[in-house]
């Protein structure tokens, strides 16, 4: 599709799955895409566990190639892709469309400064338990599209996985609903190679300086 | 580090992808169109890595490359020796002996291993999250597991004025001998081919992996005492020309196009 066909199927409520790594979509992406990175062996899967079936889609992968194997993984898994975007972000901006970023946090500068956001963990809920920075919430990558209304937005928040996939797929569902989110760089990987400290005590919710 | 050998059975051709786990950016060796430039990107992605640029060894003479196609597709440097620049006649991005070029954490420095042909290059791989010594080298089609590249295949390279197939032997001995000989003996060894490959001689093994210290005693064709002899072996134990060659080596070289080889070859 061109970048003129998905800016009008968006409009119409169409999701963008931006296919690319975390990083790169961090940096720009289309306004309001979710993060879903490629992979062939579980796209298919990890779209069933978390991917709602009753959205339309759109494809952004780089290069092309990649988009049209991302739309027969898809389309077999019973999801509705209508197309990909064509000539991906270089296009879209030769068409003066505009873009947007993810807000990135490494996590020394989480570290710095914790009291300020809410961490969100996006990991499951053994790898949480198993330890996790002290006061963070467990909101399972699975599950975005519907417990993130529960999410407490009194502070920022700053979503955290086991390096940044996860993670990501989860801030940029909650950055399309408005939301303030930040992705933690690195995660729980570089967290505890770091030295930072983890709480193993199971956390439902926020519980700020106890 | 991030590190795969894809092998194309029907010519026993091996590319290599390597990559960053930290910095999520791999780069792409020798690959080959017969596999199709797609089937780099799709893997790089599995990987969640993205493609920051495509290497060659040389310019091949057996298969058809797809390095042009999948760098113009990521829209990436494709690198050659700069020697090349006198032999072909597309854009490449020339890099020079002993280059350094930082992969995120890994490492890859350019050794200059001309013989098989001029412009031949092998790629030292240096993972410096584990270490600052080489972990492993591509070796193109210098140096094989138990054989070397054959000296032979001359097409094209006339620009470059070298060479006639002993004088090539002798050079690519050097290469060997002077240059990945000199590496830390526990450096692994990567061919661009193994057993079944026309660009060597009789005694390739059909292991795409070795060792330098493996080689090194057991290497038919290096175990031979002086240039001379090893020319003289290498001739020996040659196998016929690669098939298509001529053709194949026009195309890598910028002279025809793809849809002539096709043309040609039915």
């Amino acid at each position: 599709m061109t970048p003129a066909e998905v800016r009008d199927a968006v409009v119409t409520g169409a999701v963008v799955l931006d296919m690319r790594p975390p990083k790169p979509f961090a940096l720009e992406h289309l306004p309001g895409a979710v993060n879903f990175q490629f992979n062939r062996a579980d796209l298919a899967e990890r779209a069933e566990m978390s991917l709602p079936h009753d959205l339309t889609y759109l494809i952004h992968a780089e290069p092309d190639p990649i988009a049209t194997v991302a739309i027969g993984i898809l389309s077999k898994a019973g999801f509705h892709v209508e197309g990909y975007l064509e000539g991906g972000l270089k296009q879209w901006k030769a068409e003066g469309l505009p873009t947007e970023a993810l807000p990135l946090l490494t996590v020394d500068e989480l570290n710095d400064k914790l009291d300020r956001y809410h961490v969100v963990d996006t990991r499951e809920g053994f790898e949480f338990r198993f330890g996790h920075i002290p006061g963070a919430t467990c909101l399972e990558w699975t599950e975005p599209w519907e417990t993130m209304e529960h999410l407490g937005i009194d502070k920022p928040l700053a979503l955290v996985c086991g390096d940044q996939v996860r993670s990501a797929y989860v801030a940029s569902v909650l950055q399309r609903a408005k939301k303030d989110a930040s992705l933690v760089f690195g995660g729980m990987v570089d967290w505890l190679e770091r030295g930072y400290p983890v709480e193993k005590s199971p956390k439902k919710t926020k519980a700020p300086n106890s | 580090m991030i590190m795969k050998q894809f092998r194309f059975e029907p010519l026993a051709q091996a590319s290599y992808l390597i990559g960053c786990p930290r910095a999520k950016e791999a780069v792409i060796f020798d690959p080959i169109d017969d596999m199709g430039a797609e089937s780099y990107v799709l893997e790089a992605a599995d990987l969640g890595l993205t493609i920051i640029g495509v290497f060659e060894t040389h310019i091949h003479a057996d298969y058809i490359s797809c390095a042009r196609a999948l760098a113009e597709m990521n829209d990436v440097p494709h690198y050659l020796h700069e020697s090349a620049t006198e032999l072909v006649k597309y854009a490449f991005t020339p890099f020079a002996e002993g280059q350094v070029f930082d992969v995120g954490g890994v490492r890859i420095t350019t050794i200059h291993t001309p013989g098989h042909t001029p412009e031949h290059t092998s790629f030292l791989v240096t993972d410096t999250a584990r270490s600052n010594e080489p972990w492993c080298v591509l070796t193109g089609d210098a140096l094989f597991v138990g054989d070397v590249g054959r000296p032979d295949l001359l097409l094209g390279d006339q620009a470059l004025d070298v060479m006639d197939e002993t004088t090539r032997a002798e050079t690519l001995y050097r290469s060997v001998k002077d240059r990945l000989f000199a590496l830390p003996e526990h450096v692994e060894v990567y061919p661009c081919h193994y057993g079944g490959s026309t660009c060597g001689g009789v005694n390739m093994s059909g292991k795409a992996a070795s060792t330098i210290a493996f080689e090194k005693r057991f290497n038919l064709a290096m175990r031979k005492e002086t240039p001379t002899e090893f020319a003289a072996f290498v001739k020996e134990t040659a196998k016929p020309f690669p098939a298509d060659y001529e053709r194949i080596k026009s195309h890598n070289l910028g002279l025809t196009s793809r849809d002539e080889i096709t043309r040609a070859a039915v």
